[in-house]
């Protein structure tokens, strides 16, 4: 793992879909809009982000910057994950928004074993609930930092956005104090 | 509901669970050899539809189009309905639900419904990658979440909510191995685990250690659904299908709410209890969905059988066990059978089957029982499925 920092964007150095990119294809040093590894895809964990691919994918783009974001409804407020539609009031007009980068683990575990392809060399790792600061937002995601064994319920945590080799972009909450 | 038409399981099968050398066809035509010599009676062009439990051929087996392969496997020619059904873990449930809804309609007279699944692969991180495909897979299984950590959390909410503790979490453990310990079948039919040997297993997701969690388990099972007119022709003691419920809740792990609430669990139940006519206080036993022996603790509250946080007391107080208030998993759970995601929910109804006519071995049968539940939940919990049986007093 590279040193991120908190909140920030970072580079990670080994990522599952390293595993995904075909010895033919030349690795893409630089992030765009159009990053779109070649397959096979169907053993790659993380999503096609790009606008051919999604509607979302102004999201992937926001974690470049290290924002990470969602959308709001109007009427029903912020949804999770972001939507294209509102699963209450059914309209489409939502609006993209920032959310707060801080928040604490609401609950954690870790995988000891077991671990899916690709994630075996990341064992042990975390994966913990983070109450989002100032949100009604209990968001479920990898946490980085802090051994499984010191992490405690209501450790702050901070957004991290990472890039993988093939470009595309995702977050994570890394631990920001005990 | 009064214009439906009766439906009642006539019988069935279980193929030993476990690591097995067998391939998903193979396993489909065990099940199909077992069910065949399970029910005498039943002959192959009697039966019009059959319904396949399996949550991930295309993950384990490489295999989609399973419902022709199966029919084939088990020297079947359906003529009226002929389906998979997946619903990750329920699956098997699905396969039943679905069989009763078309021959109590008037679709079908005579049903078989299936499950099949064949989890154990040469590397056990591919098995893994399709378990947290369960999951919301571009927002939650890509952080790594699979079954076990996402239970744990429920354990370590429960722990710290309610005081539960690791020894009430094993007396679940060793009351499911000590009831598969009576079940040829089971996973762990030939292991011993007592709970001091429980607590000294190794941690899978703490606070969860290995015998707290159910298997990647290869099997099969099968029973046979008919139309109330046909009955007789197969048994004198059918199980009858009185009730039905089933609640989803959200799928992406950030709208569960509370981790220790199952609310799901609680409308299918009561839905399911509804429709049969009756309560909790009826019920003989039980076959809930003890992925996690956490799971168990949950689902005894959630469906009211004690209060909220008292699950873990309940279980160690020996409520759930035999000559308790309500005998839970005599069949010995998804923890002591084994947990091959389509053919669980089948082999729970084979268990209730067999309760109902009185041949399960002595050392798990429920004396008399007139009336049992069978729950299954799925993925993190977010859907909940139950039916009620009858039996034929």
């Amino acid at each position: 793992m590279a040193t991120p920092t908190k909140g920030r964007a970072a580079q990670v150095e080994a990522a599952p879909a390293e595993a995904t990119r075909t010895p033919t294809e030349p690795r893409k040093e630089k992030a765009t809009a159009e990053a779109r590894p070649s397959g096979p895809f169907l053993l790659d964990f993380y999503p096609l982000e790009d606008e051919r691919s999604t509607q979302l994918s102004r999201f992937y783009e926001s974690l470049k910057t290290g924002r990470l974001t969602t959308t709001r409804c109007a009427k029903d407020g912020l949804l999770w994950p972001p939507r294209l539609v509102c699963p209450r009031c059914h309209g489409g007009e939502l609006e993209w928004v920032d959310l707060p980068n801080a928040g604490h683990l609401y609950a954690f575990s870790a995988v000891l074993v077991g671990a899916p392809s690709g994630m075996e060399g990341d064992v042990p790792y975390v994966v913990g609930f983070v109450d989002v600061e100032g949100t009604p937002l209990r968001l479920f995601g990898r946490i980085v930092g802090t051994p499984w064994n010191e992490c405690r319920i209501g450790q702050p945590v901070e957004v991290e956005t990472f890039s993988i080799p093939d470009g595309r972009w995702f977050y994570r909450f890394r631990t920001s104090g005990r | 509901m009064t214009s439906l038409r009766k439906v009642a399981i006539v019988g069935g099968a279980t193929t030993p669970f476990g690591l097995r050398p067998l391939t998903w066809a193979e396993l489909a035509q065990e099940a199909g050899g077992a069910l065949f010599h399970a029910v005498p009676a039943l002959d192959a062009k009697d039966v019009d539809s059959l319904f396949v439990g399996a949550a991930e051929p295309e993950r384990f087996a490489f295999q989609s189009h399973v419902a022709p392969l199966a029919a084939e496997q088990m020297g079947l020619t359906p003529r009226r309905i002929l389906q998979r059904t997946e619903l990750a873990c329920a699956s098997g449930q699905s396969a039943i639900r679905s069989a009763y809804a078309a021959i109590a309609a008037g679709l079908s007279d005579v049903a078989v419904a299936v499950g099949v699944e064949k989890m154990n692969l040469p590397s056990m991180a591919e098995a893994n990658t399709s378990m947290a495909c369960v999951m919301d897979r571009p927002w939650d299984g890509v952080h790594g979440a699979t079954a076990p950590p996402f239970f744990a959390m429920v354990a370590q909410r429960h722990m710290l909510e309610f005081g539960t503790t690791e020894e009430q979490l094993a007396a679940v453990s060793e009351k499911n191995h000590r009831f598969a310990n009576t079940n040829p079948t089971a996973q762990f039919h030939s292991k011993k685990f007592d709970r001091e040997k429980l607590l000294r297993l190794p941690l899978v997701a703490p606070p969860l250690r290995l015998g707290d969690c159910s298997s990647m388990t290869d099997g099969a099972a099968a029973v046979v659904l008919v139309a109330e007119e046909r009955v007789r022709q197969y048994t004198r003691t059918p199980a009858w299908i009185r009730g039905t419920g089933q609640h989803s809740s959200f799928h992406n792990l950030a709208n569960a709410g509370s981790l220790t609430e199952w609310p799901g669990l609680r409308a299918a139940a009561g839905e399911a209890l509804r429709s049969a006519g009756i309560g909790l206080a009826e019920l003989d036993f039980a076959e809930l969905h003890d992925c996690f022996s956490i799971s168990e603790i949950v689902e005894y509250e959630a469906l009211g059988l004690c209060p909220k946080g008292e699950g873990g007391k309940f279980a160690a107080d020996g409520r759930s066990d035999l000559g308790g208030d309500l005998v839970v998993n005599p069949r010995g759970g998804l923890l002591g059978c084994g947990h091959p995601l389509g053919a669980t929910g089948i082999a729970q109804a084979v268990e209730v089957f067999q309760q109902f006519a009185g041949t399960v071995p002595a050392a798990r049968q429920v004396p008399s029982p007139s009336w049992a539940l069978v729950h299954n939940l799925s993925g993190s919990a977010n859907v909940h499925s139950v039916m009620v049986y009858q039996g034929a007093s």
